[in-house]
Formats: C-alpha cells, structure tokens, sequence
C-alpha cells in the first residue's frame, strides 16, 4: 500500500511539471491506460474410456490482469494473477490464488530507462541471463529489483541490474547481479558495405551455502562475449559464455556435493548467406555444464507424471528459478505428429546413472529456404517455396566416471546421439482458390537419453495440407498426416479439418490416432474440437476433447502433462 | 470462474473507451541491427504503418506475410503504407528470420522482438497480431489469419 501511495505521488509531480514545460500551450495530460487480459480456463471430465477420472478441483483457470498506467516519461504497471481452484494441470503449484504477480515502475527517456520492480531482461542469446514469462508454459522469471539501462550515444547501450528472480509469487534466494554493454561499431569504422556489433555481459549470483569449507565460492560469476559481422550478403555472429566453478547438483539425490566442483562454458557460432530468393542458415553450438539456476539446489515439486501418476519433480522442470535460456535448436513443427518426439535442449551435468552421464550437448543445424520463380518449370504460375533443415544433438565426446562422479570432455568430436531431425517442406499455391503443402520429417530421438525412458525411436512423419477457398473471404483447410515409428507407441494418423468465415469465426475437429500401438487398450482417438470468435484485439475460443499425456512444447521449451479429457475456454484480449 | 467471466466482461466493456492509444515507448532492432522506437520512428503524417507480429514457427502468419507479399507492390502504389513485421521469435528460432527474409522475397521492414517486450506491452496472447499505426494512433487491430483475410485488411486500410 504504501508503495502504491510512493507511485502516484510521483506520477503527480510528473504530470505538474510537464503542465509548467507547457505554459504557452495549456494541454491537460491525464496520462493512458493500456493492458491486456488473458484467461485459460479448463474443466477437466472423466473419461472412462480411457480409465481417467477427474483431477481434484475440476474447474481450473489460470488468469492474467495486465494494467499499465503511462504519463510523460513514467509508467507504473502491474499484472494480477489468478489460478483458481488451482492452477491448469502440471503447471508450476507455486502459482496458486489471487495475488499480484509483477509491478514495476519505469522511468524512459532517449537515452536513460529505470526500472524499480518487475522487469525481464536478456543478455546476448540468453545463455547467461533471461528473465522471462511464458504464459503457454507457466513460465514467469521477472527478476524483481531494479535495472537501468543508459544510451550515451546511439550505438552504445549500457544496462545494469540487480535482484532477485521472481518464484511463484515469491523472489528466489539467490541475488543476482548484472551488467551488459552493447557496441555498434559501423559507424565509427565507417564501414560501408560491412556491419560489425561487439557485446560483453556479466551476471553474478550470490547465494548463501550450508555446505562447511566450500569447495566453490558463495558468489558464482557468469561471463559472456558476442560479436556479430555481416557483409553484404554474408553475415556470422559468435558467442562464448563461461559459468565459473559451482557445484554440480547430484541428480539422484538432488543435493549438491563439495567434492564436484567444475565450470561451465558455452559456444555458439552462426553463419548464414541471404539475398532475395534464398537463405542459408548454419547454426552450431556446445555447451558444457551450462545450467544456471537462481538457487543451487532446486526445489522437489509433486506432480503428475505421462500416465497420470503422482511423482516429484524439480522446480528446475518448471523452468523456475532457471537464469539462462539454452532452448533445444531444432525446428519448431507445426504437424501434430510431428510434437509427438520433441527434443529438449540436454546443457548440464546430469549423471542419473552408472550408464546415462551427460555433460552438456553438441551439435548444429542447418536452414535452407529457397524460391522457385514464378513462370519456371519448378515454380509454375505463382512460385513454390521449399524449407529444409537439418539438425544434429549429441553429448559431449570424453571420459565419464559414475563414483565417483567425474568427467574430461574432448572439445571437437561427438558423443551419444541425442536427437537428429531431417525435414522438408514444400509450400506451393495452385490458383488463386487453393494453397497446398507437403512435409516430410524424419526423426532419431534417444528417449532413454533425454527422458530416461528406455527406447531410442525412429520416426518417418509426413503431411499434406489444402486450404481452399470457397469463397473470398471463407475457406476450409484440411490437413492429413501419418507418423511411422519402429517402437514405443508406433504409427499414429492424424487430421485436421478447420472452417474459418469472415475471418471472425473459425471452428475445428481434429483427430490423432494411435492405431499402430502394440497395447490394444493403448490405441486410443485423441480427438478435439472447437471453435473461436475472434474481433479487434479480442479472441474467445472454446474446444472439447482429450489431452494425450506428454510433452507440451511451445518455444523449444517444454512442460509434462498428465492425460486428461475436457473443456478448455480461452479469452484475450488487450485495452 | 466466476470472477475470470466478471473480469472479460469487464475488459470487453472499457476497451472502446480506450481504443484511440498510441504504441508504447519501445525500441527495438531490426534486422540488420539498427535501433529504432516504434513509437517516435513511425510517424510520417498521414502514412498507414501496417504492424505484423508473427514467428518462422507460425503457419498462419508465414501465410499471412506472404499473401500481403503478393499484393504488396501494388498496394504501396494505391496507398502511402508500409509494412512493419515484428519477430517474436527467441533465441531459439530467431537465426531463422534473416534467411527466411529472403527464401520468401520479403521486402517489409523488420523488427525484432527476441524478448518479447513489445508483445508484452501490447498485451499479445498470440501471433498472428496485426495493427495498423496513423498519425502514431492505432487506428486498428485484428487478431489471427485466415486466408483471403489480407483482402479484407487492404479493404479496411483504403477506409483508414
């Protein structure tokens, strides 16, 4: 309350002294207010078919309230947050009730922005610091302190902060410090056809140890330097992260051990050529003992596993309390099937077993995208365009040691497959009515690696997409799709019928179908449907149907969600 | 429940009264790394500023971006517009746009907007987002893409 009173005090001195600047020209500034709402409501139904029955509190919604006020250089804002009864299905429990989530308060002007409160941030690639929220995921990592970010000159950007990283409606221990310089130097080389940008960071977390004589420091320091050159066409970035010596979290016992100690570090490098018609995109990258948490040891967590069973999981696994962002690069599919593997990005030291010892992850990807002209053999009367990439994991190339625990890795060299992923797609409209697609994706993915499940999976996807329309503004897209898998749940067939009119109203139904399962009782329909309203900025949708248990992903980061059968209604909006 | 129902209703209500805003004080960079506010560096009097969000993970918007791809040319010669499509793409995907630019023959100006501080301060649930910028007022908004819907978004900006 009384910082509520701080806030509007000084939006009063601000909005008298702009009155003053103004005298000639006497304007009443009441300053705006602008937000948004969002609203994803589910209610969970038995499904004896499936021998599921009803969660505990059936009736779950996860909102948010999103207010700013804004008046000349200030901004005072704040987002409310309810999950009630509790929050959606296997979202992080610490979100729970009515609470105000985030508030900040902002002063900007061209050159100088200062943040007291909530505020996200990310530092180059994100792989030493990002504070974000994720909605879809149940994500939110505002650090709460404060921040300011200072422009001497154009081509120079300075930010420093300090805090704490927001935890459920509470902050994490650990205190973290930040500092980020950003340098445009185009201009002052006078390069012309060339461009060249330069950026250092640093984050510090300092958290408090129980462990007596440490082996490692309280203060864990972070570093990370980027730089990015283009040339006409051509254009490279390379970044290098080091995490200094912590120690490593034992993933059996979940506690952390003074006798294993290492550093982290982390390499990315990105080379690409793009110039109208074509795109090439190379992407590499190794990581080493990157995971980067707020608090050491991360909080146990109930939850519910694939199949709908009680089990515990970390807070790590909600992406809470996590300081960087290493995302899986791999290509986002939209195919249904195609979700079905998905591979999450394997950073840190994780040795779960005498077998499964990992370090890190290495590997790369590759983009191509390509036009065929209009009025070529290939392209036909509108052009086709084609999308292949290509990606690669593996674990780190070295000795591992179980007990106890050690590893040496090798810098150059791969280890275990993690996940390989080969895809094309071919997008080509075939009159002014009809647009039609086609996908083919082939996946590896190491289950017994990535999820300690004990299959390694072979997959060949493809789908075929038509949209037409029936009339300008009407149409009706269909997509058909097939996955073949040599083992775990085997084939599967999908389709997706979806009608969109007046480009308000759309309804769907769509249908996965496991039939290919070696347990009968397992080959189940999971099917869906719905339909939205959609007009200015608002959208209310509604759909009914079955959530098969999995990985829901959305970013390349992914959350587990137990089976459940039922309604969903959604609402956004933005004022 | 109760409440989130009372909640929209009350949102789906005040919006109107709200409806004339201006973009939020906001820089971001484009694609080849220049600085630029969407607020104060969108401003030319008079001038139609077509905002896209989209992501290279998003079907509709990718269709969406190329329909108006198609017409672009001929638009700008019937109207003073431009189109400003935002990237929301993260670190994750975002090495995908530049190459993707130009696989598809875009030549809109491009922003990105790596952590979302954009989308958030426009309160965007999901891509594809599109708002049209006159006089640095959003003059208007629609949400989603279905085909044949850029028609419509040309219809209404020769009303605008």
């Amino acid at each position: 309350m009384y910082k509520k009173i701080m806030f509007f005090g000084l939006l009063f001195t601000c909005s008298f002294l702009h009155a003053q600047e103004n005298d000639t020209l006497p304007k009443k500034d009441f300053g705006r207010v602008y937000g948004g709402f969002e609203s994803n409501g589910q209610w969970y139904l038995n499904d004896k078919e499936r021998g599921r029955a009803q969660p505990n509190d059936p009736l779950r919604s996860n909102s948010y309230l999103f207010v700013n006020y804004q008046i000349c250089k200030w901004t005072a804002g704040g987002q409310v947050e309810s999950y009630l009864k509790e929050a959606l299905l296997n979202y992080n429990p610490d979100f729970t009730g009515v609470n105000l989530g985030t508030y900040f308060l902002n002063y900007k002007t061209n050159k100088l922005d200062v943040t007291a409160g909530h505020f996200y941030e990310q530092f180059g690639s994100g792989m030493i610091l990002r504070a974000w929220e994720s909605r879809n995921l149940g994500i939110n990592t505002a650090i709460m302190g404060g921040r300011v970010i200072y422009r001497p000159i154009s081509d120079v950007k300075l930010t420093a902060l300090y805090g704490q990283q927001r935890s459920g409606f509470r902050v994490s221990d650990g205190k973290i410090f930040g500092f980020d310089s950003e340098f445009q130097l185009t201009n002052a080389l006078k390069f012309e056809k060339s461009d060249l940008s330069l950026g250092l960071s640093y984050v510090g977390r300092y958290e408090k140890t129980d462990i007596p004589d440490p082996n490692f420091n309280e203060l864990t320091n972070a570093y990370s330097a980027r730089l990015n050159y283009s040339y006409d066409a051509f254009y490279s970035s390379i970044e290098y992260n080091y995490k200094s010596e912590d120690a490593i979290i034992d993933r059996i016992s979940n506690q952390i051990k003074n006798d294993f100690v290492r550093s982290g570090n982390a390499l990315l490098f990105n080379l690409g050529y793009s110039k109208q018609g074509l795109g090439i995109d190379a992407t590499f990258r190794r990581t080493e003992n990157m995971l980067f948490l707020s608090e050491r040891v991360p909080t146990p967590i109930a939850a519910l596993d694939i199949n709908g069973l009680p089990t515990t999981k970390l807070s790590s696994e909600f992406s809470d309390k996590v300081l960087n962002f290493t995302p899986a690069l791999t290509k986002q599919h939209h195919s249904l099937l195609a979700n079905i593997y998905v591979y999450q990005a394997q950073v840190g030291v994780e040795f779960k077993s005498n077998q499964i010892l990992k370090a890190g992850e290495t590997g790369g990807q590759i983009d191509v995208f390509y036009e065929f002209a209009k009025e070529t053999p290939l392209g036909g009367k509108y052009g086709t365009k084609l999308s292949l990439n290509a990606a690669s994991w593996y674990n780190l190339p070295g000795q591992y040691r179980a007990t106890p625990a050690d590893y040496e890795t090798n810098f150059f060299g791969v280890g275990t497959r993690y996940y390989t992923d080969y895809n094309l797609e071919i997008k080509k409209k075939v009159s002014e009515k009809l647009h039609t697609g086609f996908t083919y994706i082939n996946q590896f993915y190491n289950k017994r690696w990535v999820e300690d499940q004990p299959v390694e999976v072979n997959t060949n996807i493809v789908a075929a997409e038509f949209t037409y329309n029936f009339q300008e503004n009407k149409s009706i897209r269909f997509e058909g799709e097939h996955l073949w898998a040599d083992t775990d749940f085997k084939n599967w067939v999908g389709g997706t019928l979806e009608l969109d009119l007046n480009n308000k109203y759309s309804f769907f139904i769509l249908d996965v179908y496991n039939y290919g399962n070696d347990d009968i009782n397992e080959r189940t329909h999971y099917y869906n449907f719905g339909g939205a309203y959609r007009i200015n900025s608002t959208r209310i949708g509604l759909s009914y149907g079955r959530q098969r248990g999995g990985l829901v992903c959305v970013g390349g980061v992914c959350r587990v969600v137990p089976p459940s059968s039922g309604v969903g209604l959604t609402v956004s909006t933005s004022f | 429940m109760k409440k989130t129902i009372l909640f929209s209703f009350l949102i789906l209500t005040t919006w109107n009264s709200f409806s004339q805003k201006q973009m939020p004080n906001v820089s971001l960079v484009n694609d080849k790394n220049q600085s630029f506010n969407v607020k104060n560096d969108f401003n030319e009097k008079d001038k139609l500023y077509v905002f896209a969000f989209w992501a290279t993970w998003c079907v509709p918007c990718l269709n969406e971006l190329d329909a108006i791809n198609e017409h672009y040319d001929s638009w700008k010669k019937e109207l003073n517009m431009e189109v400003v499509a935002v990237s929301i793409d993260d670190s994750r995907t975002q090495k995908r746009v530049k190459p993707l630019l130009n696989g598809k023959k875009w030549s809109y100006t491009i922003l990105l907007d790596t952590n979302q501080d954009l989308k958030r301060a426009l309160s965007i649930a999901n891509v594809p987002y599109t708002l049209v910028v006159k006089n640095q007022k959003i003059v208007y908004i629609h949400n989603g893409y279905s085909q044949g819907a850029e028609i419509e978004l040309f219809n209404k900006l020769k009303e605008l």
